[in-house]
């Protein structure tokens, strides 16, 4: 059942053109993987794509789907491993009927507008509430760095 | 039900004391305020709280006209407490509803024609539909299906509707007519139940190993309870190791720091020291810490390695910590420094008096080694003569205990309590720790004759460890605060 959840869902939001995640690809013979960019409109993000993993369990969307950054990213609520804090898909706050492009929004808002109050990485956290300047300044030049070309 | 028990317990009292008519009687004093650690509580069974649990559940449901079901998640959401849910249903039943998370959203439901599920995205009959309170709709597969995942999560009594941001829990009627495997609403029951004993505060799982027994009691303070059933003791508060006249808060943050710290503390608190005087290498193989060098014969504290002359009289100071009066001017290094010694201070008495309640069980091993020789040889005493030294070790390892629990108090208290208060607790405390180590000292050299001696002590060191709880008792507001 989940399949015609998935079909339906990656169908739509490949119609409505996102313009903040871009690039979607998903193996024919494996729905349950996704993979897209982020784009995020704030700095110091505005100038590079991010490629995330989405996988989705067997039991989608009664358990919910796993996200995982590829390209490293310097950010206070994602950490080396490319792990990420979202509250909207932890075990205890997941509702079945919530949808992938209601998770993705969550996500691109989190880029946009770092969480310093619960941080994966603490020494980022600090610097982005101690010195802004300089966290801004090294996340420019991270993004620079690491990050993937956009298309725009 | 809970006060119509509690009156009647009182008044049994009540009658007992004007039966005899000597209220005013020394001996018929009401322990609830001579004993400090006085505490009423039954041993319930499952089913005996089942029974319990659901007479509040019927009271309720007739008393407000709503169905069990919904009763059940009221009285789980607000503690159990009934009277109160009535004051606030008649006050606003509406507002009541939604903050006990049974009302939400628009409520309007479609009943009429096909449904599309929002989660499996099927279409059916809208008789194949189910919604809550709140109007969000969805298939009963998903719905069961949704269950079925929830409780194999250990999740019960919080399953909620499926619809994003909605907060409406699911009422046990709706889970338990969609569950259809037996094992799974067994599981359900089962982890319900567990919730709701917990969120009752007159109810407590003991805590020991595969027992069944619930414990009951309207005195919410961090009490002493034991199981009749499996003879576990702990506190019916926070269910840990009673810990009086430490509260559950603080035992909780000591066992934390003593489980982080406790690298350091290890390498400190070896099994042998050195002899003050002689530095021939001792061990301790005694629960006493008054030491006697078995080479030099000099007495002396195993604590501090003070002379013990200097322990004896009031101004024992083994067991207060004395702060560098200069510190506020020090590096941060040598604050650190201080700041591990304190601890260490504590830690190691706290550990040390833990040691010694081990060293006098196998003390007692001994004594009873000695009395049967004794006994054997008929040198004038027989087996019965020696039974006051049983009561004087049980005794001992009572007041050892709650010595033990003063160091975590102590450490903590140290940090903020008014001085005056601080000065009070660590005289009570050292006064006790004085006297313990002086009926240990006592009971490994007993002899038939020390009998009246050695009751003598028993009784200064039971009288010396009431006082320190009749002050020092954790209040229950504190406890209950932030558990």
């Amino acid at each position: 059942m989940n399949n015609r959840r998935l079909q339906k869902e990656l169908a739509d939001i490949k119609a409505s053109g996102l313009k903040s995640f871009r690039d979607i690809e998903v193996d024919d013979r494996n729905i349950l993987l996704w993979s897209g960019s982020v784009c995020p409109d704030n700095p110091p993000y505005n100038k590079g794509a991010f490629r995330i993993e989405i996988t989705f369990p067997a039991e989608y969307p009664f358990k919910p789907p796993k996200i995982c950054f590829k390209t490293k990213i310097y950010h206070p609520n994602i950490d080396e491993k490319g792990q990420v804090c979202l509250p909207i898909i932890s075990a205890e706050n997941w509702k079945p009927a919530t949808k992938t492009d209601q998770v993705i929004q969550a996500l691109v808002a989190l880029v946009n507008d770092p969480e310093p109050e619960h941080p994966l990485r603490a020494e980022l956290a600090e610097e982005f509430l101690k010195d802004r300047k300089k966290f801004m300044k090294n996340a420019e030049e991270f993004t620079r760095k690491h990050s993937e070309k956009r298309h725009d | 039900m809970d006060s119509d028990m509690e009156y009647s317990d009182d008044d049994d009292l009540d009658d007992a004391m004007d039966y005899y008519g000597n209220e005013d009687d020394i001996d018929n004093v009401d322990p609830k305020k001579t004993d400090p650690e006085f505490f009423l509580y039954d041993c319930l069974s499952v089913d005996e709280v089942e029974k319990l649990l659901n007479e509040l559940v019927e009271k309720l449901s007739n008393t407000l006209k709503i169905t069990p079901s919904l009763a059940k998640v009221l009285l789980n959401e607000h503690k159990w407490n009934l009277n109160d849910i009535v004051e606030r249903y008649r006050d606003n039943a509406s507002n009541l509803l939604v903050s006990s998370h049974i009302k939400g959203g628009h409520g309007k439901k479609v009943t009429h024609g096909t449904l599309l599920c929002p989660v499996c995205i099927q279409s059916q009959a809208s008789d194949k539909f189910q919604s809550l309170s709140c109007g969000h709709s969805f298939c009963t597969f998903c719905w069961s299906t949704h269950f079925e995942i929830q409780v194999s999560q250990g999740i019960s009594t919080q399953i909620r509707c499926m619809a994003p941001a909605c907060d409406v829990l699911v009422p046990e009627d709706l889970v338990l007519s969609l569950i259809s495997k037996p094992q799974i609403r067994d599981k359900y029951q089962q982890f319900a139940f567990q919730d709701y004993v917990k969120s009752h505060p007159e109810l407590r799982f003991c805590p020991g190993t595969n027992c069944q027994v619930i414990i009951r009691s309207q005195d919410l303070s961090p009490k002493k309870a034991v199981c009749k059933v499996c003879q576990t003791s702990f506190c019916f508060r926070c269910g840990n190791n009673y810990h009086a006249p430490t509260d559950c808060v603080i035992i909780k943050k000591w066992l934390t720091k003593c489980a982080d710290d406790s690298e350091t503390a290890n390498y400190i608190s070896a099994n042998t020291k050195d002899c003050p005087k002689c530095c021939i290498c001792i061990e301790k193989n005694g629960g006493c810490n008054h030491m006697q060098c078995f080479n030099c014969k000099h007495d002396f504290c195993w604590m501090c390695l003070g002379d013990w002359k200097q322990h004896g009289s009031e101004y024992y100071e083994c067991s207060r910590y004395k702060e560098n009066p200069n510190i506020a001017n020090e590096s941060v290094h040598a604050q650190a420094r201080e700041a591990l010694k304190k601890y260490l201070h504590y830690y190691e008495r706290w550990e040390n008096h833990s040691k010694s309640l081990q060293l006098e069980e196998q003390t007692l091993e001994r004594l009873k080694n000695r009395i049967n020789e004794k006994v054997m040889k008929g040198l004038n005493s027989t087996w019965i003569d020696w039974q006051y030294l049983f009561t004087a070790a049980s005794l001992l390892a009572k007041c050892r205990y709650t010595l033990q629990y003063t160091y975590p108090y102590a450490y903590f208290a140290s940090m903020d309590a008014s001085s005056a208060r601080k000065d009070l607790f660590e005289y009570q405390q050292a006064q006790l720790e004085a006297e313990i180590e002086n009926l240990s000292w006592k009971i490994e050299r007993a002899e038939t004759t020390d009998r009246g001696e050695i009751e003598n002590q028993m009784d200064i060191c039971e009288k010396r460890r009431i006082t320190l709880l009749k002050d020092f008792f954790p209040t229950t507001t504190n406890a209950l605060e932030s558990i």
